[in-house]
């Protein structure tokens, strides 16, 4: 049995007919086309789905898309249009935090929400703060860095 | 393909509970993942998330506290009513999985499922917390103790959903709560709980180490009638790693469980030592 | 030529990093074609057993399946880099739990894995081996009947179910035993490691109407994929052609084929496109693993703490088919010695078949392992000796000028100044002053290493447009390391341009020059050297039209940055790349096209000084690295933590600082992962945790911020502006710097990996505390 659904994704309406097993992100990645928001291991560890759901991020592909029908959804794609968004994705790429680039968008939004909750975080808190998005190539050294860059930006 | 439903009262879910092959959807957290991964095929899903009566941690006049099936543990870890002896949980919350799970899991869908690896059962067994469950017959509170059957089972009946956790007020103290892992937010190798009323009561459980929190009356008393004592606290911890039942997985080995209990337990005294009052 | 044109050296962010942050880089998951089907795979359940019958008619019954392919689809043609015995799909026998058996495409991937339970194989259960010690001893079941006949690419010395041996020897060693007043001789087991990149591994496959099929994929090599495929498929290689999208990292899991054959044979049966994309269980499944080992080192020295001999014994375990572990076996005995001097040495060892997820290329191939043994029995003999770790290592390091283990010049060796640097910046000298956190022990440990970077063929094309600006294009996989970033900085630095003027061409089997693959440390150094070199060819194109527009002789011109050519001593007199490339374009010449390839060569074994038995290896060029670790462990668990790091590893020259330091800072980690918590778990002959939730790497709460990396630039002479690879030496010691450490702070020895806390209590417990 399909249910119409109607998402509001990076501030626009998608309207498609799901099974009420379709996760979030394949609503995302193959309904939206915003194929930004990555597979990597549908069980919620790895983060690479992460996207914010109502401001909170969330792992897309452990969301029922049913259960998202009147939810404020924001992916990586969204970015663009907020500053401090900006700010980090100009961030990383300056300190070198992106390799592989699979990781980078979970860890974006992660790091998105963690700068909305707390402007200033501390290194530590920055790390506990991505704990959540697991990254392979880079050590997280440089992300942390990439993260407090765009903090004290935002400070200024 | 299952169907899906948002109900919005605590009845009207547990009526859809009745429908063949039907499921709570709380967080998402365990139900997703396990559809995810092709071990649970549901035939209804039922979303709690309008569900009012769900929501919010509340603190009553005599201190005891309401934490609804719905609070996420971002919440829980969040909540500066949760202090004293009530840290324990509160910390517990705040180390599952990672925060980005913790803006999804919920106290109800967790304590439901009843892993053993899982934080929440050996910080409520500690804090002698109650379930709150309601069934088509009615409501009724078990104590956490009871609550913890086996692996992943529950003493919730069929049609029962569980709607609340209540933590008795049991005055001021300290509370603390460790799991020894592999990596941050893993399931507990294992873990301790502790609740230490200034009062002089002591009560502990142990996770990660058998198929529900371990817990042990003679061991809370040997260590309350010498609080502080490092002798009575190995001890203590001796008695519980013989009533634990741990297994060997891919975490840790059954043996190197049993060996830690005891160990772990004078590391967590040694930590709360100077803020526990009655050791002073 | 002034520093703004600078390009070598510069701290560049990934040219491709806007897309991978605006979420727009397409990785092979995320790609769509019309009419695309997706594919799944049917696993073995058996661990060994020989196919008996297919029945595969409910399964092409089912709703929306097209094809089904089994062993029964696919030719005879086995591929493997060293040894060739694996077919495209499992074929007469099964000899792995999980080893494809079955595909099949289907218009969604529910129906597709729908159609793939309802496919019917009858087996004939054989007895399974597991153990590699097992699998080497008279009448352990055979792996590979036709071992015999299969083809190998060098003596392998392959019989039974010993895939491959390699003896390498110099000096003479039972004189040096005799010298040495100190011996060790120890055995130590490494665990097997998953790679875990972020991306699974995933392709697809698109066929056309005259057959020719078209591969993206998830590689580290479209030219190993396009081999791979069409040597077990038996196509001509001109009928395939092999792309690359993003990749999601690699570290050794897709350098060699994973689905890939199976995409085009699925491809081909239905006429159609195919995706598959593997579910993480899947790549931790049915892909590849890194090596476990079990070896034994020996180690003598003089007491004033000369190194005199060693001899290494290694038994690996290399899974189901023979993949990369021919390589890793030689490597790592020829890396054995450590970059130190030796009067003599001896090591060998062998890769044994068992009916285990086959094991391959790994970040390190094989370092990591032995450095565990090796390194630590170097601080064994320093402490027995009354000497200091680092100063022990100090007085035998590989000095320039002098040659590696088997006899291979080392050209540019920058291991002193390694060393110097982490030994200042970590404040070894005062390490007896740390203060160690309650009910916790602390100390400071060490590890030094070498790597290579020169491997193989490859080459480079560069194209100058008729505005003047360049491709290049070098078919080397951009797996996330940079690559595309440094050769671009590479080939804008010889010609003084700003790299935003270089575009770097995707690789394309059918218009890159070849390229072995990303790999082994080596694009920076086998890859730069073919674009620095044709680079140059174009610019010596360019100088002779510039010659004729100015009316002057080559010799007095000048290359100025911006993309001109001059005459030198009158800054008026000039010409533009563009109107160069017009000229050469429209007029005279031609298009300027500049290429160049090359394959490794040198001999790693000098007759005249060692010798070696069933050793593939033509790798050289080294990298050097010293690596200290601060460590704290907790008396009352045995669990033990990084606190901080010191990393310095010469690489020549840093064509880009910032990329260098992310593979020191990543490789760091991954080694933590090795060392503490990380290991692919058999229960009997299945994969017993092949899930995230159940294999642990570190994550960022887990690890220390303060991974402080140091670049030491002690220039290789034929580098490409003096660079050597940095990609995987920076794990190689980690575990044993760690294990360094913690005997420094414990007093305990632990000859097991990984440093579980159960592993390091039980120590601790038995050394008495």
């Amino acid at each position: 049995m399909t249910m119409q659904c109607v998402l509001l994704i990076n501030g626009s309406t998608y309207r498609a007919e799901i099974a009420a097993e379709d996760t979030l992100l394949t609503l995302v990645r193959d309904v939206a086309g915003l194929k930004g928001s990555k597979l990597g291991c549908n069980q919620g560890v790895c983060g690479a789905c992460t996207v914010l759901v109502g401001g909170w991020p969330v792992r897309a592909c452990l969301t029922l898309a049913a259960d998202c029908t009147d939810a404020d959804i924001v992916t990586v794609e969204g970015l663009e249009r907020d500053t401090i968004g900006v700010r980090l994705q100009r961030a990383f790429g300056e300190c070198g935090a992106v390799q592989c680039g699979f990781c980078i968008p979970g860890m974006l939004m992660s790091a998105r929400a963690l700068l909305d909750k707390n402007p200033a975080p501390s290194l530590d808190q920055i790390r506990i703060g991505l704990s959540g998005n697991l990254c392979r190539c880079s050590g997280y050294r440089k992300i942390v860095d990439a993260v407090r860059l765009a903090a004290t930006e935002n400070a200024a | 393909m299952a169907s899906f439903h948002r109900p919005k009262t605590t009845q009207e879910a547990i009526a859809l509970l009745a429908m063949p092959g039907a499921r709570l959807l709380a967080g998402g957290a365990s139900l997703v993942a396990m559809m995810n991964a092709g071990l649970l095929t549901p035939e209804a899903i039922v979303s709690l998330k309008d569900i009012e009566a769900l929501r919010g941690i509340s603190v009553f006049a005599d201190g005891s506290v309401r934490i609804g099936a719905m609070t996420r543990h971002r919440e829980t870890a969040e909540n500066r009513e949760l202090h004293g002896c009530f840290d324990c949980l509160r910390m517990a919350a705040g180390g599952i999985a990672n925060p980005v799970v913790r803006n999804m899991g919920t106290m109800g869908g967790s304590v439901s499922l009843a892993d053993p690896g899982a934080d929440y059962p050996a910080a409520l067994v500690a804090l002698g917390a109650m379930v709150e469950l309601e069934g088509p017959t009615g409501r009724r509170r078990i104590p956490a103790r009871k609550f913890f059957v086996d692996w992943y089972a529950t003493a919730a009946q069929p049609q029962e959903m569980l709607t609340s956790v209540v933590l008795p007020s049991v005055g001021p103290g300290v509370g603390y709560y460790r799991k020894l892992t592999r990596v941050t937010g893993d399931f507990a190798i294992v873990s301790v709980a502790l609740c230490l009323t200034d009062a002089g009561g002591v009560s502990i459980a142990i996770g990660g180490c058998g198929p529900g929190p371990i817990f042990s009356d003679e061991a809370n008393a040997l260590i309350a009638q010498r609080p502080g004592d490092t002798g009575s606290i190995l001890k203590a911890g001796e008695i519980l790693a013989k009533l634990a039942d741990p297994v060997d997985d891919v975490r840790a080995s059954a043996d190197y469980r049993r060996l830690v209990i005891p160990r772990l337990l004078a590391s967590a005294f040694s930590i709360v030592h100077e803020n526990w009052k009655s050791a002073a | 030529m002034n520093a703004a044109a600078l390009q070598v050296g510069r701290r560049l962010p990934r040219l491709e990093a806007d897309q991978k942050l605006s979420g727009r880089a397409r990785y092979t998951a995320d790609l769509d074609l019309h009419g695309m089907l997706h594919g799944a795979i049917l696993g073995s359940p058996h661990a060994h057993a020989r196919i008996v019958r297919y029945n595969i008619s409910k399964a092409l019954a089912a709703p929306g399946v097209v094809a089904v392919v089994t062993g029964a689809d696919c030719p005879d043609g086995k591929m493997g880099p060293f040894i060739k015995d694996e077919h495209a799909i499992a074929k007469g026998k099964v000899r792995f739990v999980g080893e494809p058996v079955a595909a099949v495409a289907a218009a969604t991937p529910a129906q597709a894995r729908h159609g793939c339970a309802l496919i019917e194989i009858d087996y004939q259960e054989l007895p399974a081996v597991l153990d590699p010690a097992q699998a080497l001893e008279e009448g352990a079941p055979l792996i590979h009947d036709g071992l015999a006949g299969y083809e190998k690419i060098y003596d392998a010395g392959s019989s039974g179910n010993k895939c491959c041996r390699t003896v390498i020897e110099q000096g003479d060693l039972a004189a040096a035993w005799r010298k040495c007043d100190v011996v060790l001789d120890q055995e130590y087991r490494t665990q097997p490691q998953a790679h875990l990149s972020m991306e699974p591994c995933a392709a697809l496959a698109d066929i056309d109407p005259a057959g020719r099929v078209t591969l993206w994929s998830a590689n580290q090599s479209v030219f190993r994929v396009q081999a791979n495929v069409c040597e077990c498929l038996q196509l001509p290689m001109s009928r395939l052609r092999c792309l690359t999208p993003h990749v999601g990292g690699g570290f050794g899991n897709k350098m060699e084929a994973h689905v890939q054959p199976i995409v085009v044979m699925l491809a081909i049966k239905s006429g159609r496109p195919v995706k598959l994309v593997l579910s993480r269980e899947e790549d931790f499944e049915i892909v590849r693993g890194g090596h476990p080992f079990r070896f034994r080192v020996k180690t003598g020295a003089k007491k004033d703490g000369t190194l005199v001999a060693r001899e290494v014994d290694v038994l690996i375990d290399g899974g189901a088919y023979a993949d990369d572990s021919p390589g890793v076996l030689a490597f790592a005995l020829r890396m054995s010695c450590g970059p130190y001097r030796f009067m003599a040495a001896k090591a060998q060892g062998a890769v044994a078949y068992t009916n285990k997820l086959r094991f391959g290329a790994f970040r390190g191939f094989g370092q990591p392992q032995i450095h565990f043994g090796c390194e630590q029995q170097i601080d064994q003999i320093a402490v027995a000796l009354g000497i200091d770790p680092l100063e022990f290592r100090r007085c035998n390091a590989l000095r320039p000028g002098e040659t590696w283990f088997g006899g291979q010049s080392v050209a540019s060796n920058g291991l002193k100044e390694c060393i110097d640097k982490v030994e200042i910046e970590s404040g070894w000298r005062r390490r007896s002053a740390l203060v160690a956190s309650p009910g916790k022990k602390r100390g400071m440990g060490m590890g030094t290493t070498a790597h290579i970077s020169a491997l193989l063929g490859t080459g480079a094309i560069v194209r100058m447009l008729e505005d003047g600006t360049i491709v290049l294009n070098t078919g080397a996989t951009d797996i996330g390391q940079g690559s595309d970033t440094v050769l671009a900085q590479m080939c804008a630095q010889t010609l003084a341009i700003d790299v935003a003027k270089v575009a770097v061409a995707s690789p394309d089997t059918d218009g890159s020059p070849y390229n072995w693959g990303t790999t082994a440390s080596r694009v920076t150094y086998t890859t730069g050297r073919s674009v620095v070199a044709a680079t140059g060819e174009v610019l010596r194109q360019a100088k002779d039209h510039a010659s004729e527009m100015l009316e002057c002789g080559v010799a007095d011109l000048e290359l100025r940055p911006g993309g001109k050519i001059g005459v030198k001593g009158a800054s008026g007199l000039e010409v533009t790349f563009q109107a160069i490339s017009r000229r050469a374009h429209w007029r005279s010449g031609g298009p300027l096209v500049g290429s160049h390839t090359w394959v490794y060569s040198q001999d790693t074994v000098d007759p005249k000084r060692a010798t070696a038995i069933g050793n593939p290896a033509r790798s050289g060029v080294f990298s050097f690295g010293a690596l200290v670790v601060d460590v704290e462990i907790e008396e009352a668990t045995g669990k033990v933590e990084v606190l901080r790091a010191w990393s310095a590893v010469d690489v020549g020259r840093a064509i880009n600082p910032q990329a260098v330091e992310g593979q020191i800072e990543g490789a760091f980690v991954q080694g933590m992962g090795f060392a503490l918590t990380e290991e692919m778990v058999w229960d009997g002959a299945r994969l017993s945790n092949p899930t995230m939730m159940d294999y642990k790497a570190p994550t960022s709460a887990d690890t220390p911020y303060e991974i402080n990396s140091y670049i030491v630039e002690a220039p290789e002479p034929d580098g490409p502006y003096g660079a050597k690879g940095a990609g995987e030496i920076g794990m190689n010691a980690v575990a044993a710097a760690i294990a360094n450490a913690v005997s420094a702070a414990t007093g305990v020895r632990l000859n097991s990996l990984p440093l579980t806390p159960e592993r390091v209590l039980r120590a601790l417990m038995e050394h008495g505390e």
